[in-house]
């Protein structure tokens, strides 16, 4: 039923695009800057000497960077993983944001861009390789971002690579605590590069949190490294994966290495021994952290236990800590599917139950995404993966009765079913039942301001989308701690929230998001990225196909009166095919001739594969 | 323990929660158990705490620390009497519909944790410890001093034996004490163990949202001693006008009361320790703010501006309800439930102040000036008002409050700068304008 095809959506791995060479030029601009301001603002006393010496290493390495002809701004921006926009296709979790964008649950703003008077914090992650970090560091990062905290990771491994070259490895010797001077050197000039930008994004760039994803694995590094931060007037956090399970770390390492051609058919767990082992071998010393003066959070055998050695925190890092024991690093599913259609659809009070062409939706729904789930571990089990029986299903719906009636075939074949009031749809306010010419008439003040900001935008006693966002965030925190894979049946406003926090969408085009009717969204989790595919409900009835009919019908800007002549969320059937795909700046006209593309909406594998390998 | 129907024979999943505390006398355990209480509470959780030492005093008034002695057979059967009950009416209010029971007792041996353990999950109630250990003795005998001296148990006795006497106590609860998963084989409970007051904390197995919520709140909890001052800003000329909302200036007695405002702080704190201000964005609240003392920390949140009016943003009563009529009346129906047209409700105020509650918590020695719904919301957090009655307090202009949290409650004084003010009160189902408070209507 779907196959996923190659990232050719994706305008990053294939084009080199115009516009990120620019963003490159102009931030590598505001990088010297950045750094000269630093050294004289803390270029007093004994800042002052600490300084001089590095400006002066920095002279030596600038030479060899030109060389090179990287700057330090553009190993970020060159790594896949800093692109300035992407469409709503992809994971946006890695996209540089523009400064004033709001995030979809963000309370308040402030002058400075920070919150929670905070701040700026350096999370500084600490764990050997196949611990989790990667996935730790952008799950932190996108439920930061949610809160509208300003948050970007720095990943040592894309300065290593900018440093040694594209698929050259480190010297031998790298980690160990007798390393040649050649070595020391080598990651002396990578961990100041990193370290520089993450100075410069913090200090002029308004960044709040800079997650720092390394080893780090001995105290004494850790040490120094807290007191140049503290230099540079920026709290540290240490965040340690430390796991002792060992069923745990081999799962881990068979996920971690699954792409390297050095252990193609090879036993997988013979594999992740000879990877685990492996990693022994090039860090042999790691100390775990005990460190009492420093601030850390030790997190144990992927969230079960955490530890706290609590210095000074503060309420963001408490945030964080409660986010966290809500993760965990276990790979499921997530699938996104409509309510079917009620008696009474254009009414949000009557609260009707579903049509018989609702509960025809219902069954074909159902049966669809059992066969999906079927067909994926066979497909999984002819590429040579284990036999495996199917995680076990979850389904979610609002305590509304077309969600309830809609999950009816689920019950009936034994799933759990369970209820949250909080999934219920927008209110739609003074707007139920209107059409859209009588919103027009009737509050033509309104839909103004509306049309300037449909995110945050509320209609007399209805509510916005920020207002859904900010309601919806226990959902969020339980949909992370989730460890079966997951259906959620809800209303299309719902699912535009949900998916925007796991694809990383910006407000502006969260109102336009497009759920048809006869599209299961399917969100599968990666450490890197999570992916979206799109699984087709065959044989329904056109009629019941369009996005939702009782929202607020009103047109939000940004979506092409091309492809929405009705000009309401209310979109014609043949439109609806085309998808998710519809938010500015998008390649949406093209999408109108095209026919509907098939199943794919991101795929991460390209991007990841070098990183999965990462031993920073 | 039916779920409970949603009408339509629906049932709607609940989860139940009950938080037992774990740890020796004077280790601020009911302090923890009611500052959860209440958070919970204002959140509109439905919340209760079980004291089993309640329980046994009415068997034991005034016992001696013989009585805490595990070789005291008397002493030992009492007590696990007192603890029958308070586990006895704690299920029976869970099958009521209660949501989060605390189960305040020492609850120090493995024996007992296991026992409560096992008749909670029978019940199909989640159980998590949550551990206060402190080792300071300063601390423990600080603590003593402050709280348990006033306890019923030693009620009109003399202080100095009252204090041995529960020092002896303590160490006949030290004999039999083993800390959370001391030995390792209480590693499948969920707990959080709070050490030394916050400086390590360890949270094992938590299993659904609600109890990493519950979590999350105590780890922002400390006991050091501290005090919290509350100010309106001084009146505004909307105030004079009887309109609500807006983002007006101060009137001419407003800013006397700016300028009075520094004094009264300082007479207040009693000596010369700087405090930190917040203030809302809003003209009048900075402006009142604005002579406090220059070594005072200033910050500005979005989340302390007063409640959005909406449509109704900078109208008087009488203009609401001449225009909106409806919502006028609705509004005094269930003010706390009530969103104004295209604005917030009190309610929506509690979600949006709760980082803030979270930061007062966790801080020392902050000055708030804001505006009067807002003031009454974190009043009503920390004195433990209702949430039918806290929209409906009268909170007087020109008046800074002191609150200082203790153990069993919060301690509350009141500075008047004797500037007059208009009365921006009003009563419910009264005439729509400002008027003066009733007698009942002063927090």
């Amino acid at each position: 039923m779907s196959d996923k095809v190659s990232a050719s959506e994706s305008p990053q791995p294939s084009s080199p695009a115009q516009p990120i060479a620019i963003c490159m030029a102009s931030s590598g601009t505001t990088q010297e800057n950045a750094s000269r301001t630093n050294s004289r603002r803390y270029g007093t006393g004994d800042s002052h000497s600490y300084l001089h010496r590095q400006v002066h290493f920095g002279d030596i390495c600038t030479g060899s960077t030109n060389a090179d002809g990287n700057s330090t701004a553009e190993i970020a921006a060159n790594a896949p993983r800093y692109r300035r926009k992407s469409s709503t296709f992809i994971d946006g979790i890695h996209d540089v944001t523009a400064d004033n964008d709001m995030a979809p649950a963000q309370l308040y703003s402030t002058m400075s861009g920070r919150l929670f008077h905070s701040g700026r914090i350096a999370i500084v992650m600490v764990g050997l390789p196949a611990r989790g970090k990667t996935h730790i560091c952008v799950s932190m990062a996108r439920y930061l971002q949610w809160l509208g905290v300003k948050t970007r990771i720095f990943h040592l491994g894309d300065y290593r690579r900018a440093t040694v070259g594209e698929g050259e490895d480190v010297p031998e010797d790298y980690f160990f605590p007798n390393a040649s001077p050649a070595s020391v050197m080598l990651r002396q000039k990578i961990l100041k590069k990193c370290r520089e930008d993450i100075y410069a994004w913090l200090n002029h760039d308004n960044g709040q949190v800079a997650i720092y994803d390394a080893v780090n694995p001995t105290a004494s590094g850790r040490l120094s490294l807290a007191k140049e931060f503290a230099k540079h007037d920026v709290q540290t956090l240490f965040l340690e994966s430390y796991v002792d399970d060992e069923n745990l770390l081999r799962e881990n390492a068979r996920n971690v290495k699954i792409n390297s051609p050095d252990f193609e058919g090879m036993d997988p767990d013979e594999a992740a021994k000879l990877y685990l082992r492996r990693i022994e071998m090039k860090i042999p010393i790691f100390e775990t952290m005990t460190e009492n003066e420093l601030n850390y959070i030790k997190m144990i055998n992927a969230g079960q236990k955490f530890f706290y050695n609590n210095v000074s925190f503060n309420y963001l890092s408490h945030r964080i800590v409660f986010y966290l024991t809500n993760t965990h690093i276990k790979s499921r599913t997530t699938f996104f599917v409509r309510a079917g259609v009620a008696t009474e659809e254009e009414s949000f009070k009557a609260d009707a139950p579903l049509s018989e062409e609702g509960h025809n939706y219902a069954r074909i729904m159902c049966e669809t995404i059992l066969s999906h789930r079927e067909q994926e571990r066979e497909s999984l089990k002819e590429q040579g993966g284990p036999d495996v029986p199917l995680r076990p299903l979850s389904v979610w719906t609002s305590t509304r009765m077309r969600t309830l009636q809609t999950a009816e075939p689920f019950t009936e074949r034994g799933y759990k079913v369970r209820q949250r009031s909080q999934m219920a749809q927008i209110n739609p306010g003074v707007c139920e039942k209107l059409s859209e010419r009588a919103i027009r008439r009737l509050y033509p003040d309104e839909v103004e301001k509306h049309e300037l900001d449909p995110y945050h935008h509320r209609y007399p006693r209805a509510e916005s989308y920020h207002d859904l966002a900010v309601r919806l965030e226990p959902i969020i925190l339980e949909l992370e701690r989730e460890q079966n894979d997951l259906l959620i049946i809800a209303h299309e406003s719902v699912l535009r929230v949900l998916y925007a926090y796991l694809m990383h969408c910006s407000t502006t085009a969260i109102p336009t998001l497009k759920f048809p009717r006869n599209e299961i969204i399917e969100i599968i989790p990666a450490a890197y990225q999570n992916e979206a595919k799109r699984i087709l409900i065959p044989g329904l009835d056109p009629r019941i196909v369009p996005s939702s009919p009782e929202g607020v019908r009103i047109s939000v800007p940004g979506e092409s009166p091309a492809l929405f002549p009705g000009g309401g969320l209310s979109s014609p059937p043949e439109t609806a095919l085309e998808g998710l795909t519809i938010g500015p700046g998008s390649s949406a006209p093209t999408l109108v001739t095209s026919p509907p593309p098939q199943k794919i909406v991101s795929t991460s594998k390209e991007a990841v594969e070098d990183k999965l390998l990462d031993q920073d | 323990m039916a779920p409970r129907a949603n009408g339509i024979g629906v049932q709607v999943e609940d989860t139940k929660i009950c938080v037992v505390m774990v740890g020796l006398p004077a280790r601020g355990k009911s302090f923890i158990a009611q500052k959860a209480q209440r958070y919970l509470q204002w959140l509109s959780i439905d919340a209760q705490t079980f004291n089993v030492g309640n329980y046994r005093r009415t068997e034991a008034p005034h016992p001696s620390a013989d009585f805490f002695d595990l070789g005291n057979a008397e002493g030992e059967k009492r007590r696990r009497a007192a603890a029958e009950a308070a586990m006895h009416d704690m299920l029976d209010w869970f099958r009521k519909g209660g949501v989060i029971g605390i189960l305040d007792a020492t609850n120090s041996t493995k024996e007992r944790r296991k026992w409560v353990l096992d008749t909670c999950t029978k019940e199909g109630i989640e159980v998590l410890f949550v551990e206060s250990k402190c080792d300071d003795e300063s601390m423990i005998m600080a603590n003593i001093r402050d709280v348990k001296l006033t306890s019923p148990d030693y009620a009109g006795q003399d202080p100095e034996q009252a204090a041995q006497d529960f020092h002896a106590r303590i160490k006949n609860y030290e004999k039999v004490y083993k800390s959370l998963d001391e030995d390792g084989d209480e590693n499948d409970y969920t707990y959080l163990k709070i050490m030394d007051v916050g400086s390590q904390v360890i949270i094992n197995r938590i299993r659904d949202y609600l109890q990493s919520r519950v979590v999350y709140y105590l780890m922002n909890l400390h006991i050091r001693p501290r005090s919290v001052w509350l100010s309106r800003h001084g009146e505004s000329l909307y105030n004079l006008d009887g309109r609500i909302g807006g983002d007006a200036d101060l009137s001419t007695r407003g800013h006397q009361y700016a300028q009075k405002l520094p004094e009264l702080v300082r007479d207040s704190v009693g000596e010369d320790r700087p405090l930190t201000v917040w203030t809302s964005t809003l003209k009048r609240t900075i402006s009142t703010a604005r002579f406090l003392p220059e070594n005072y920390n200033q910050l500005q949140w979005k989340a302390l501006d007063e409640l959005d009016a909406g449509v109704c943003d900078g109208m008087t009563y009488q203009e609401i309800k001449d225009v909106y009529p409806e919502d006028f009346v609705q509004r005094d129906e269930d003010k706390y439930n009530y969103r104004y047209r295209g604005g917030e409700s009190y309610r929506d105020v509690v979600i949006r102040l709760e980082p803030i509650i979270m930061e007062l918590e966790r801080s020392e020695d902050i000055i708030i000036v804001t505006h009067q719904a807002i003031l009454r919301c974190i009043y009503a957090y920390f004195m433990k008002k209702d949430q039918s009655a806290s929209p409906w307090m009268n909170v007087p202009l020109h008046t800074l409050i002191k609150l200082t949290p203790r153990a069993y409650g919060t301690e509350e004084q009141r500075f008047s700068a004797d500037i007059p003010a208009v009365s921006t009160w009003r009563g419910k189902g009264s005439t729509a304008k400002h008027e003066n408070p009733t007698a009942g209507a002063s927090i």
